[in-house]
């Protein structure tokens, strides 16, 4: 049975159109989102390991070992079914970093461009012959079914395809998502064709040729030779050596990688992924035993390795023989297609960009792309190159296992990646050229037919088809060897070792906090625009701005080092590990270091730790609590504390601090003191530069009012803590100040009181005196005259009398044992008594009072002295109001305190005076109209009962006149349920 | 660390016994079929361990 080769060449052209149509109906969106990045999509996308060996070396492989040739399954089933200690590490890494591919992973853990250069080299050598499989096995079976068509056209035009696809498809990078969703797509409807057509195949074996499994049993039972039924006992070496290489391609193979890593929707996909990977490929190698035992006994007239189309030729169904062909057509470009789009984005990464960093360029992104395309196609060309000349004339295994064995290099720097942390790149690079030197030598240029030099050395082991294995081992034992042995004989530098420990299980990166030239991020756009252009900058530092949900403008020193790890993993998923890390570090450098050592940047491992919360178990999680448990500490401490880096950056704000100061911790933790508010940073930098250690009574005005602060300050350095910073407390003391001040005030007042008894008792006598004998002179004499006089001096001695009396009373006030005889005292009541004492003597200006007071308002207390307080306040209302004036008292209970008010219109009081009205001595009435003790005496007063005195001047802003003189005092509180406790107690 | 150690030894112990399982797997008495059962058997362990799994582990 043959096709004509326009046929074959138009239906290989309808297979790959509907491949073409699946990705760009999934890149226009026709698939909802949540089917495209569904695990099981994800899982088949995988199948893409499956490539040509898959469909047709399998059962080459499977006539010459029996079931050896599921080690090509197993290996890779084993690293999935480890994926959680395995893959999931890697993954992790990779999406931290933005690490595209197994070079930039390299070249970002082991901090070398020659680590990431050298992956690239080996693994695109190794990658040829795998292509070169590829295009060999479309060309062979074309022409098994074709026998008139040209190989070469074949290979031509199948390269051409795939070229087109991974140019249109493979190199498109949208901005917000990371992953090529067509290619996905396609590669996974790749697979179910695969495994369509195998277990198709598979099945119709079963049941038309042997007749069902009790037919195949019979069948298998009439065999005599273990090589037909299978059971011929397996090759150690070669088992271990295809088991192990397999095994290694989960993680070093340029396609796998990229399909696991690169476009892996979610970890919840590789999850599942790894027992949905392991089924896929059981379902896939179920039916190569039968396509063996049906072509053994159809007698297909191909070699076993293309039984799978000499089978279905033979059953005579044109059907199934385009179908067999089909799903190796499908399986070589899947894997084709892949392998060259990761090889080139490691060729453009690794080799291209360190060569010459684009410059210059309008759109760093469209030149990328072409690169990328134009390396595409170098890649698919060489590769046919080498399938031409070399590929060609080599069976299939043996390119499969040219090309594993050199991956298979890749297998140690892979782990060492996870589980050696003290692994570094001189070991690396020495491993990894020793292993390659021998893998060229002994498996490249022998099996090529190019050169057997061990053969002309006439060495007693010459590689050949039936020990390949053993070169596979030697190489991988020298590079292992090597690479152990450098690494542990040569340090790591301090950048290895830090990522070292970023990309080791469990462990956090422990940055050093220093400090950036850069200090703002507009100032990262102009220095990124050298390099990358002003727009690439602008767009990429708000793009990291965004990511990191900061705001436009940053200029806090912690997060423009984030914002420069954010930019510099972005830039790592364009340019690859090694430009973007020597780009950043070019241009947005550090500022030389003050002192030999910096410190660790506390908020970010704190962070970190953050996020490891849940992932914290055992002895690690009870220090995480404990840490919680000290932070948490300090941040509810009810003193203003904060903490500071030796060079001023602020590591710590409490909360306390955020309500004295009005700003919260997310605006200044990682900012430096020169970023507060000035006051708040001229005191705080002030005092932590100084020497002293405690500063007291530092007043400072906040939203127009005096604070006054003790502030203490100690340094952070001990022990077991080298590095420097302080803690400093903030103490508001305006409370206990504004107390102070007020007991000063009553301390003056009480001697000017203790003066005045002292005095006015001393005075008392005399002016007695005169004012007797100014009575006596009246009786002595008729003289009007005298008598005018004796009146007189009689009229100023009781005036004297009036005043001294007045200073006994001030001199009175001060004795609060008289507390004890309070009673409880209705304020309207005295407030009436006040008013009427004031009306007798009223001159005749018609002032009208109104008291407001509720008759139920009472405080405890003495009623006379309360009294005098109205006395006076209203008399002073009453002078002071002009004629027909109105002064109203008010009050009302506010809590348990009294509030009453009297207010009056008259003209107010001068800002200036208002400090001093209190005291005694003090006023502004005319010589005979006051004694400036009225106010001092309702002070004293007020305060022997507990109260306190408030004067607003003007009580009118708008008119700016009266004045309101408040008086809170402890309310009395009747007790009325006294009576119904004793109600009850009765009952 | 502790576990990841006795992953890497169960791993390279049943690497090193592999052939001498799969020929047991193989051997002339047992059905064609065997090897794919344990096979499958292991996919279920592997299924069965993603399943339970606590999703903060790693």
């Amino acid at each position: 049975m043959s096709f004509s080769a326009t046929g074959l060449l138009l239906a290989s052209l309808l297979y790959l159109m509907i491949l073409f149509g699946v990705a760009w109906v999934t890149e226009r969106g026709v698939f909802p989102q949540h089917w495209v990045r569904h695990p099981l999509v994800y899982t088949l996308s995988l199948g893409v390991y499956a490539g040509i060996w898959a469909v047709y070396a399998a059962v080459g492989i499977a006539a010459e070992s029996g079931f050896g040739f599921l080690a090509y399954y197993l290996g890779i089933s084993g690293a999935f079914l480890l994926a959680p200690v395995l893959l999931n590490p890697v993954m992790r890494i990779g999406r931290a970093y933005q690490l595209t591919s197994l070079a930039d992973l390299f070249a970002y853990r082991y901090r070398s461009q020659w680590a990431g250069t050298l992956v690239t080299i080996c693994s695109g050598a190794a990658i040829l012959s795998l292509l070169s499989m590829q295009i060999q096995a479309v060309s062979t079976s074309a022409s098994l079914l074709a026998p008139d068509t040209s190989r070469n056209l074949i290979s031509v035009m199948f390269s051409i395809t795939v070229v087109l696809f991974a140019m249109l498809f493979g190199t498109r990078r949208n901005q917000g998502s990371e992953t090529h969703q067509g290619l996905v797509m396609a590669i996974a409807f790749d697979s179910v064709v695969k495994l369509t057509a195998l277990v198709t195949l598979g099945g119709v074996i079963l049941f038309s040729v042997f007749g069902g499994m009790s037919g195949l049993e019979v069948w298998l039972e009439s065999q005599s030779s273990p090589a037909s039924t299978m059971t011929m006992s397996i090759d150690d070496g070669s088992w271990r050596a295809l088991m192990l290489m397999s095994f290694a391609g989960a993680l070093v193979l340029p396609h796998m990688y990229h399909m696991t890593f690169s476009e892996n929707p979610s970890p919840k996909a590789l999850a599942k992924a790894s027992w949905g990977l392991p089924l896929y490929l059981l379902l896939l190698g179920l039916p190569v035993p039968l396509i063996l035992w049906g072509g053994q006994e159809l007698a297909a007239t191909t070699g076993p390795n293309f039984y799978a189309i000499g089978t279905a030729q033979a059953l005579g169904s044109p059907a199934l023989t385009l179908l067999m062909y089909i799903a190796g057509l499908s399986a070589a470009s899947g894997l084709m297609i892949v392998s060259t789009l990761a090889l080139a984005g490691m060729v453009l990464n690794h080799v291209v960009l360190p060569l010459r960093t684009p410059k210059d360029h309008s759109d760093i992104y469209h030149w990328l792309k072409w690169i990328k395309r134009l390396l595409i196609a170098v890649i698919i060309f060489a590769a046919l190159l080498f399938h031409e000349t070399i590929g060609t004339n080599l069976d299939l295994s043996i390119l499969g296992i040219i090309s594993l064995s050199g991956m298979l290099q890749l297998l140690p720097g892979a782990l060492g990646v996870i589980y050696w942390p003290e692994g570094n790149r001189r070991g690396l690079i020495a491993g990894l050229v020793s292993g390659m030197a021998i893998w060229i030598v002994t498996l490249v240029l022998p099996f090529s037919h190019t050169a057997n030099l061990l053969e002309w050395l006439g060495a007693p082991l010459v590689p050949d088809y039936s020990n390949w294995h053993i070169f596979t081992f030697i190489s991988l034992t020298l590079n292992v060897s090597v690479f152990s042995l450098t690494s542990i004989l040569s340090g790591s530098s301090a950048e290895e070792t830090s990522a070292a420990q970023a990309c080791s299980l469990g462990a956090l990166s422990r940055p050093h906090r220093r400090e950036l030239v850069a200090t703002s991020s507009s100032d990262f756009v102009h220095q990124l625009a050298d390099p990358l252009g002003y727009g690439v900058a602008k767009r990429e530092v708000e793009r990291a701005l965004g990511q990191l949900k900061l705001p436009n403008m940053e200029y806090r020193p912690y997060q423009l080092r984030r914002l420069r790890d954010q930019v510099e993993i972005n830039l790592s998923g364009l340019l690859g590990p090694a430009v973007a890390r020597d780009l950043v570090k070019r241009h947005l450098g550090y500022k030389p270091m003050a002192s030999s050592g910096t410190a660790q940047d506390i908020r970010y491992v704190e962070r970190a730790l953050g996020d490891y919360q849940n992932q914290l178990t055992g002895l690690a999680g009870e220090l995480d609590n404990l840490r919680r448990h000290y932070r948490q500490t300090l941040q509810n401490l009810p003193i203003p504390a904060c903490s500071v880096g030796e060079d001023g950056e602020i590591l710590m704000w409490n909360h306390t601090m955020e309500q004295l100061t009005g700003i919260t911790a997310d605006d200044v933790v990682g900012a430096r003191l020169m970023a507060l508010p000035e006051h708040w940073h001229l005191l705080l930098d002030d005092f932590n530069c100084g020497e002293e250690l405690h500063r007291y009574k530092h007043r400072m005005d906040l939203n127009g009012k005096p604070h006054w602060l003790n502030l203490h300050k100690a340094a952070l350095s001990g022990p077991d803590h080298p590095e420097g910073g302080s803690i400093i407390l903030v103490e508001d003391q305006t409370e206990t100040r504004l107390l102070e001040d007020e007991l000063m005030h009553s301390e003056r007042l009480a001697s000017v009181g203790r003066l005045a008894a002292g005095v006015a008792h001393e005075i008392g006598n005399p002016v007695t005196g005169i004012s007797s004998l100014a009575q006596n002179l009246k009786l002595e004499t008729d003289d009007p005259e005298i008598l005018s006089t004796a009146e007189q001096i009689q009229q100023q001695t009781r005036r004297i009398s009036t005043i001294l009396q007045s200073l006994m009373n001030f001199a009175r006030t001060g004795n609060h044992s008289q507390a004890n005889r309070y009673e409880p005292v209705i304020i309207q009541r005295c407030v009436d008594e006040s008013i009427n004492l004031l009306s007798l003597s009223d001159r005749g200006l018609g002032i009208t009072y109104i008291n407001d007071c509720p008759d139920q308002l009472m405080v405890l207390g003495d009623e006379q002295r309360l009294v005098q307080v109205f006395v006076n306040l209203l008399a002073n209302a009453r002078d002071a109001s002009p004629e027909g004036g109105t002064i109203r008292v008010s009050g009302n209970r506010d809590g348990y305190s009294a509030i009453i008010e009297v207010t009056d219109e008259g003209s107010g009081i001068p800002r200036d005076q208002l400090d001093h009205i209190f005291e005694p001595f003090y006023t502004t009435k005319a010589p005979n109209k006051g004694t400036g003790l009225g106010l001092s005496l309702v002070y004293s007063i007020v305060e022997e009962h507990y109260g306190n005195i408030h004067v607003d001047s003007p009580a009118d802003p708008a008119t700016g006149l009266g004045t309101c003189v408040q008086l809170k005092l402890p309310a009395y509180e009747p007790e009325p349920s006294n009576a119904a406790i004793s109600q009850n107690e009765r009952l | 660390m502790y576990i990841y150690r006795l992953v890497f030894l169960l791993v390279l112990a049943i690497y090193i016994f592999s052939p001498n399982i799969l020929d047991w797997w193989t051997s002339p008495g047992n059905a064609w079929y065997t090897p794919y059962i344990i096979w499958a058997g292991l996919i279920a362990i592997g299924f069965w361990l993603e399943w339970r799994r606590d999703p903060n582990e790693f």
